[in-house]
């Protein structure tokens, strides 16, 4: 274009960090909480986070934020807040009943979404004011919403699903920040119409990242989920940092590990905001230039599935990939899918090596058998 | 005799052989078709216009989804609509098929075989055949150990009749794609770069690729993939002795074709997966070949009756180490590479450092690897169930607004059934086919293994729902949870026992 009438169009400069997405889990077991609650309360601990929130979107003016609360029973959004089912009654979802409500749609429900415009503070900026009034709500109504009976059903929290959302609105921003690929086009017109310009506009990278605020204990029950979780944030390139207030476990520190992210366990969570501070607000970015705190060592060791015993050398079933302490199960049989299995088969079949005939060799066979044959092995100088 | 018309081709003269090539170029659409209606990944905007040079890469597409909606003559809203609908049709056909737990190979033990002959250098795929494969064989090949962590995989060429080996059969995706750079721009400067060269060598081919996998362990699965751009094989021997051997030693072949289909192709691919030619395939344009190999990416199903046959060999117990990390001050020698690095990981057995995982242990041959590179294969064995096409009925049911994952917003419902089915033609024929079975499953509950052999489609309101939890997905939370995450956002963010 510069070429062709002469004028200077540079492609905007990279002197502003790029977007970062900042997608927040926060535990919200209330367990855990209850535990936690001499130290450091839910409600300072909101109140702290809300400051790492603003934090965060000052720090950049196209800095994004999502916040999701995995509570004792299910993952819930915090903010964004989703706009739920329009025509939840089962009773009254009559076609034309449901294209009523549907118009509506672009106003908030009142029954879900509670965005209190009189709340509204004229002194505060008003991006900040959004986001700390819809986590705020959203987050009283989740705890409004918990029944006695759900507290008393399971100690531990979905941590699975919250980063399973995470990772789908991380993927969806970073669509819609980027579309690369060309099959993943968001919408193809509006590449079609003024393709030129919104390419270039919308070129810009987004780093995301995923902080988790951890204080459940035991999370072995959501294995298989939190793993797949990992992995997809490890191929997508999205560093999982966690920070572990109360509890301890192996799989958080693995997911750290893994996506390359911090692993935190602070010693007096009184600080959080500090902490959150310091640690986890620099960005993918920023942290290449920093001296990061790391985790140490983490245990990469299996458990063993029918013992749970730590093992170094373990057997693994080829079939399901369970891991056994002992090669010798009942019957042969695997505990967990049930087919016959061999030790044997295991060993790697190597190639038979053809022994080299040896010089030393032959000379013997020809000196203790009369044999008639023509040419003693001795009189033929061999290499061997 | 398979042979005798190979013989024809290598007799012509060269125009001759492009013009045959040419013709056989045309006539692989509708044989790639066949193959692919065998995968059950058959694009439905297949027959209109799929020749390799009008699409020319993915740039083109647009252009081609514009001519295509120009002659339904619709309105500019359905347009607009239709074109979503054939970009989520595309997207959504990549996913797997199959959701089914089967058993799988988990253990897989891989030769892939890449043509180097000069039908490679054919220019129908961009720049051409072989800078496209190198490409596509780079990314298959990290995809391939993302998803199969505890595999193994060797690379062969076929090259000017005959086989040479690029990289050793082993589990490290790095070295595999060194190699596989190293054919075009060699490591060593006084190498000169493989150029495709003569003719291909199917039975070579097999035969080295025989010789490779002999030593698997018999858990494991050993398969062949051969990608084949040239329409011939010059074997020194009889090719159906060697498939008499391969068959013999449990491989399996899959093929993934480039101009026409063989029936020697064909008959090595049937003959090594018990009858099963759906291995065979031919990618009529690049967009297709890395699909088609990513496809390979997924661990074969497992066979009932072979199993039956050799019920020794089909499940093990394998002895597997996982060692511990070390972190050293100094750096010291690694046993695999012999460099010096500082840290790595120690054999449980040796105590002899290694510098990544997974690897064989160099010195005493225990398999060192992590708990997680377990889990990671864990998605093939418990697979997330596919999601339902949801038709504007259903939508309106649920009342769905937005995207469960993402929080994307759903585009509304048209007000009235009548009016639906009056915008435009090719909006109502799809309302029709997607209203029947959804319609028929009644308000409940999509019904649930006759949805699942379907064909995977776009949906008309753009929403997808997971059978278990009911949640609404938008196809980019489709594809992602599919492909990357394998989990549902959905089932997962609430307990299973709510109620």
């Amino acid at each position: 274009m510069n070429a062709i009438d002469g004028t200077v169009r540079q492609v905007k400069t990279d002197d502003t960090p790029p977007p970062s997405l900042l997608a927040i889990v926060l535990d919200t077991n209330p367990h855990a909480w209850a535990h936690l609650s001499s130290t450091l309360p839910l409600s300072s601990a909101i109140a702290n986070l809300l400051v790492f929130i603003n934090a965060h979107l000052a720090s950049g003016n196209a800095n994004e934020v999502a916040v999701i609360a995995s509570h004792s029973r299910r993952a819930q959004w915090l903010y964004p807040t989703p706009k739920g089912p329009i025509s939840h009654h089962p009773s009254s979802n009559g076609d034309a009943n449901g294209d009523i409500e549907m118009n509506g749609v672009s106003h908030p429900n009142g029954s879900t979404t509670t965005t209190t415009p009189a709340k509204e503070n004229a002194n505060k900026y008003r991006p900040f004011s959004t986001v700390e009034n819809a986590i705020l709500s959203n987050l009283s109504n989740l705890l409004s919403s918990t029944t006695e009976s759900d507290l008393a059903s399971t100690p531990t929290t979905l941590i699975g699903g919250a980063l399973s959302l995470a990772l789908t609105h991380i993927a969806k921003s970073t669509l819609l920040h980027s579309p690369v690929d060309p099959l993943a086009s968001d919408n193809p017109l509006s590449a079609l119409a003024d393709s030129e310009s919104v390419a270039r506009t919308q070129r810009i990278p987004l780093t995301s990242r995923i902080l988790i605020i951890s204080v459940s204990g035991d999370l072995a029950n959501q294995y298989i989920p939190v793993m797949n979780s990992i992995f997809a944030a490890q191929r997508k390139r999205i560093p999982i940092d966690i920070l572990k207030l109360a509890g301890d476990t192996v799989l958080l520190q693995q997911a750290s590990d893994a996506t390359g992210g911090v692993y935190m366990k602070p010693e007096r969570p009184e600080g959080l905001l500090q902490y959150l501070m310091m640690a986890f607000l620099p960005d993918a970015v920023a942290r290449r230039s920093l001296v990061m705190p790391s985790a140490g060592g983490v245990d990469f060791r299996a458990a063993c599935f029918c013992h749970r015993k730590v093992v170094d050398i373990g057997y693994v079933c080829s079939v399901c990939l369970s891991i056994f302490c002992e090669p010798n199960l009942p019957g042969n049989l695997c505990l967990t899918c049930g087919s016959y299995l061999s030790l044997r088969a295991a060993q790697t079949a190597t190639p038979a090596l053809v022994a080299r005939k040896k010089k030393k060799r032959k000379r013997v066979a020809g000196t203790d058998s009369a044999t008639p044959s023509g040419t003693p092995a001795a009189t033929t100088p061999m290499h061997p | 005799m398979a042979d005798s018309d190979y013989d024809f081709e290598e007799d012509a003269s060269d125009d001759e052989y492009i013009g045959s090539k040419a013709a056989s170029g045309r006539s692989s659409r509708a044989s790639g078709a066949v193959g692919l209606g065998k995968r059950k990944t058959q694009e439905k905007e297949k027959g209109k216009a799929t020749l390799a040079w009008e699409r020319r890469g993915s740039e083109a597409s647009i252009e081609y989804d514009l001519e295509l909606d120009g002659d339904l003559d619709l309105g500019e809203e359905s347009i607009r609509q239709s074109v979503q609908e054939k970009e989520e049709e595309r997207k959504r056909k990549r996913l797997r098929k199959d959701t089914k737990p089967f058993q799988r190979g988990i253990i897989r033990h891989v030769v892939l075989v890449l043509d180097l002959s000069e039908a490679m250098l054919e220019k129908d795929m961009r720049p051409n055949r072989y800078i496209t494969m190198i490409k596509y064989t780079q990314e298959y090949v990290r995809e391939f150990f993302e998803q199969n962590p505890i595999s193994q995989m060797s690379v062969l060429g076929m090259h000017d009749g005959l086989c040479i080996r690029v990289s050793e059969l082993s589990g490290n995706p790095a070295d595999h794609i060194a190699a596989i750079q190293g054919l075009r721009f060699p490591r060593n400067p006084k190498d000169i770069p493989k150029e495709p060269k003569g003719s291909p060598s199917l039975q070579n081919a097999l035969e080295l690729a025989r010789a490779t996998l002999y030593h698997t362990p018999s858990h494991g699965t050993r398969e062949v993939i051969i990608v084949f751009g040239s329409l011939l094989s010059l074997d020194p021997g009889d090719i159906h002795q060697t498939i008499k051997a391969c068959v013999r030693d449990r491989i399996r072949v899959s093929i993934i074709g480039m101009s026409a289909r063989l029936r020697i192709c064909q008959e090595i691919v049937s003959r090594t997966n018990a009858g099963d030619e759906s291995e065979y395939v031919v990618a009529t344009d690049q967009e297709l070949l890395r699909e088609l190999l990513l496809a390979t990416t997924t661990p074969p199903v497992v066979r009932k009756d072979r199993s039956a046959a050799s019920a020794e060999s089909t499940a093990a117990l394998m002895m597997m180490g996982f060692p511990s990390r070390v972190v050293q001050d100094v750096p010291t020698l690694c046993a695999c590479h012999g460099v010096l690095t500082s840290g790595g990981y120690t054999c449980p057995r040796c105590a002899a450092k290694v510098c990544s995982l997974p690897v064989t242990c160099p010195s005493c041959q225990l398999t060192l690897l992590l708990s997680t590179h377990l889990a990671r294969s864990y998605h093939h064995l418990f697979p997330l169930r596919n999601w339902a096409e949801v038709s504007w009925r259903r939508a309106r049911e649920k009342g769905s607004v937005e995207c469960v994952g993402c929080l994307a917003v759903f585009p509304k419902p048209p007000p009235e059934d009548p009016e639906a089915g009056a915008r435009g033609g090719g909006g109502g024929d799809d309302e029709m086919a997607v209203d029947g079975p959804v319609g028929g499953g009644g308000k409940k509950q999509a019904p649930e293994d006759e949805e699942e052999s379907e064909e995977q489609r776009a949906s008309e309101s753009s929403r997808y729902e997971c059978r278990v939890c009911e949640s609404h997905f938008c196809i980019d939370c489709d594809m992602f949870c599919h492909m990357v995450l394998h989990n549902c956002p959905g089932c997962l963010s609430h307990e299973p026992g709510a109620g």
